[in-house]
């Protein structure tokens, strides 16, 4: 099966008392578990003021996932989602073939650099005697 | 006409400040075509949770910077595009200023 990774944020109702949201996110990263996917990182963000008013709140209780698994957990994570009154808005996005190319892309601009600075090197040792010639 | 890239003769701006003087159509002489630098470098990685990365290409508005103003690379506005998208979706950046 494919891995995979994913972020999940979801915003909570702030009025809900904080035990309350603690155990929402245990319950999320069980249910995270049980369709056999890890918690990579698990990071309550906390309040935050909202860019716009989302049920006529102002202010949102953020959390982030991060999350390793085949889909599965998404599928049935969303799912508890959409009907948790509690969570006001929820988004999941990929990010391991994101990251993957972020990595490529970091290790050609080193090469290119590493590549520079040899060339560079060279030239200056050419330049050496010609200048003392002079 | 050459490129010069190195422009001397513009005044040096300062980050996420724009200029849209050079923007109206009443101008009667041709307007010249100027490549703009990238104000900003963008990351290998742009990460969707980056409100301050991100609040670069959105001036008051709200709207996302075009290219011809940001000057990023095609790829990279998309990246960029993407990513204030989803920041929008969970309320970390406005749709709309006003």
């Amino acid at each position: 099966m494919a891995q995979r990774t994913y972020e999940v944020m979801y915003i909570v109702d702030p009025e809900t008392p904080a035990e309350r949201i603690e155990k929402l996110n245990e319950a999320v990263g069980k249910v995270i578990e049980k369709e056999g996917g890890t918690v990579v990182r698990m990071d309550d963000i906390g309040r935050r003021q909202l860019a716009y008013p989302i049920e006529k709140k102002n202010e949102g209780h953020y959390v982030l996932f991060e999350i390793d698994g085949s889909g599965q957990e998404i599928l049935e994570l969303e799912r508890r989602m959409r009907v948790n009154d509690m969570i006001l808005r929820y988004i999941t996005i990929r990010v391991d073939e994101d990251r993957k190319k972020a990595d490529r892309l970091h290790e050609k601009r080193e090469l290119r650099q590493a590549k520079r600075a040899r060339f560079r090197a060279t030239e200056e040792t050419a330049e050496t005697p010609a200048e003392t010639a002079a | 006409m050459a490129e010069n890239f190195d422009r001397p003769d513009r005044p040096e701006r300062a980050e996420g400040e724009m200029d849209f003087s050079d923007e109206g159509f009443g101008d009667k002489a041709p307007r010249r075509y100027q490549r703009r630098r990238p104000r900003q470098v963008v990351p290998d990685y742009v990460d969707w949770k980056d409100v301050d990365l991100l609040r670069q290409f959105i001036p008051e508005r709200g709207k996302i910077m075009p290219r011809r103003i940001s000057g990023i690379s095609a790829k990279d506005q998309r990246r960029i595009a993407t990513a204030i998208k989803r920041a929008r979706s969970m309320a970390m950046l406005p749709f709309v200023v006003d």
